[in-house]
């Protein structure tokens, strides 16, 4: 355990250094995420609709070059819904892969897959989308505050249990400001989150307010 | 007889060119040999010659010569009558070797005696040099050596050909001998740049108030700096104009700043309706685009017409700053390739001057 630690500090160490001699830089936060999640399901027998909430936990990493990005995300927590419906709850795992070409200094497209999983009594219940995205960015004041919007769609996506074909899309705002003097690495984001799934009867649409610690540069 | 003419003619043509391809012992060995048969002129014509190459055309006399070819302009020019231009040849002599003694068989008394007086009214005080020489300024010296027996107080230096001074080398007395040293750089500690130059030797004040011949003179030696090309870095231009930004507010910028603020506030209104219709939206996303909006109304204001934008100024500061940084370090590493750079220094023949030189 120590020695994977030490491993782990030594890389942290010395990569910022190896990936700007590769011309590279990175991007890393933590953030907390408060989500409501909003579920139908028309294909049951007697059609339900129930509204969740929760917190989830997790992290992301951007590797950015002059031309290209790559995103990875992943969070998890759970999500309940209100005490007196007596709907049990559901553990809530997110993740996502993404490749990105810079098209403009302030546009970028990507492409990959999104993926949510839920754990539920009956099972679990994945979502996976293969999707297409833009995001753009606008600069309030130089070097210290901006704003970013993304928009996505789902090229082809698919539900585990039932097994469904599904689409989607969705869209993420917010604005980001660097915390502490010019110099300093971190910035601090507040983002506004919405996506919706669909398969046939089925209807996730998700909502969440994010707040992130971000250390390098949002690009 | 017209023959004889055009042959004359060719030969007054052709002469000087025939002497100038000629090596200077050549042309000592032909100037003795003139003095021998009486040929005054020639003779004298050809020593000049001789005493006047100076290595950039063909090789030089070597020192013992110079000696030789000055000890016989001396007798020539006493054959002609020219005691001034003989007396100026034999202190040459001196200058350059002051232990010479004429050959009493070779030379006849009256060439001896002006020798015997040229040593009694010059100085005394010989310089010798290196040949070609180089070295590093600052790091090597270029030593001459200067030699007397009547012990003269003098001051040597060295100077432009304006006579500038540009290095003090000496103050001091000559007893028998002494070595200046030439560290290559000027009283500052620069290189000089290339050109003529010399270094110049003059008794001090308390010798020269003994009047006299002796009382005032000139040692000068020339010298000759040369350079090789030193690869060095141009400076960078200044940032273009394109680069920097305002420093003070405009609308344009309050507006780009306030846009994205109002765009992305407004999108977190609008998007549920548009990506989950249906939906009834969590009023939470309320506070984020507000937020956003009220981000984006603050840029407005931190960017109005006329206020100052500090970030931008930094900007600019910076880049002037880099800038400039830039331009001193390469100037300063263009400084030190040159102050590496090797001298060549290329001492002449050396003169002197008297007070009763005409």
């Amino acid at each position: 355990m120590r020695r994977n630690f030490a491993v782990l500090l030594a890389a942290a160490a010395f990569l910022p250094g190896t990936l700007r001699g590769q011309g590279l830089r990175f991007t890393a936060d933590a953030f907390g995420s408060q989500e409501i999640v909003q579920s139908h399901d028309g294909a049951a027998l007697i059609p339900s609709f129930n509204r969740y909430t929760g917190l989830l936990l997790g992290g992301e990493g951007n590797l950015i070059s002059e031309r290209f990005v790559a995103r990875l995300r992943y969070a998890q927590g759970r999500v309940t819904a209100r005490s007196d419906t007596g709907v049990v709850g559901r553990d809530l795992v997110e993740g996502e892969a993404l490749l990105g070409v810079r098209a403009m200094p302030w546009l970028t497209l990507w492409a990959g897959p999104t993926a949510r999983a839920y754990t539920t009594t009956d099972g679990d219940q994945r979502w996976l989308l293969w999707t297409a995205r833009a995001s753009a960015r606008g600069t309030l004041m130089p070097g210290r505050m901006q704003t970013y919007l993304e928009l996505w769609g789902a090229l082809s996506g698919n539900v585990a249990n039932p097994a469904e074909k599904a689409g989607g899309r969705g869209a993420d705002v917010g604005l980001e400001m660097r915390l502490g003097g010019e110099q300093s690495q971190l910035w601090g984001r507040l983002g506004y989150r919405i996506d919706s799934a669909h398969a046939d009867g089925l209807r996730e649409t998700v909502e969440a307010v994010t707040l992130s610690i971000v250390y390098g540069f949002p690009q | 007889m017209k023959r004889l003419l055009v042959v004359l003619l060719f030969g007054c043509l052709f002469m000087p060119v025939v002497a100038r391809g000629q090596s200077a012992s050549d042309l000592l060995d032909k100037g003795i040999h003139a003095y021998s048969v009486r040929e005054y002129d020639g003779g004298a014509w050809l020593l000049r010659r001789a005493l006047a190459i100076d290595g950039s055309t063909a090789s030089p006399l070597a020192p013992a010569d110079v000696a030789r070819a000055l000890m016989y302009l001396t007798a020539i020019e006493v054959a002609r009558n020219q005691r001034d231009s003989a007396l100026s040849a034999a202190r040459r002599l001196i200058v350059i070797d002051p232990k010479f003694r004429p050959d009493e068989n070779t030379f006849t008394p009256q060439v001896i005696a002006l020798v015997q007086e040229a040593r009694r009214s010059s100085p005394s005080v010989s310089i010798r040099a290196p040949g070609d020489t180089e070295i590093r300024p600052g790091a090597d010296v270029f030593v001459v050596r200067l030699g007397s027996a009547t012990a003269p107080e003098v001051t040597a230096a060295v100077t432009t050909a304006d006579g500038r001074m540009v290095q003090k080398l000496y103050t001091g007395t000559i007893r028998d001998s002494v070595d200046l040293r030439w560290n290559g750089l000027d009283a500052s500690g620069n290189a000089p740049a290339a050109g003529r130059y010399s270094i110049v030797v003059t008794p001090s004040s308390r010798d020269r108030s003994a009047g006299g011949a002796r009382g005032s003179w000139t040692l000068r030696l020339p010298l000759e700096l040369a350079r090789p090309a030193i690869d060095t870095t141009p400076l960078p231009a200044a940032p273009p104009d394109s680069l920097f930004r305002p420093e003070r507010g405009d609308y344009r910028s309050a507006w780009h700043a306030l846009a994205p603020g109002l765009v992305a506030g407004a999108a977190v209104l609008v998007l549920p309706k548009i990506v989950a219709s249906g939906e009834h939206a969590s009023s939470a996303r309320l506070i984020v685009g507000g937020t956003i909006a009220i981000a984006g109304v603050a840029a407005f204001f931190s960017h109005h017409p006329g206020r100052a934008i500090p970030e931008n100024e930094r900007f600019n500061r910076n880049l002037r700053e880099n800038w400039k940084r830039n331009v001193t370090e390469i100037a300063r590493r263009n400084a030190d390739r040159v102050r590496q750079a090797r001298l060549v220094i290329r001492p002449g023949a050396p003169s002197l001057t008297t007070g009763d030189t005409p």
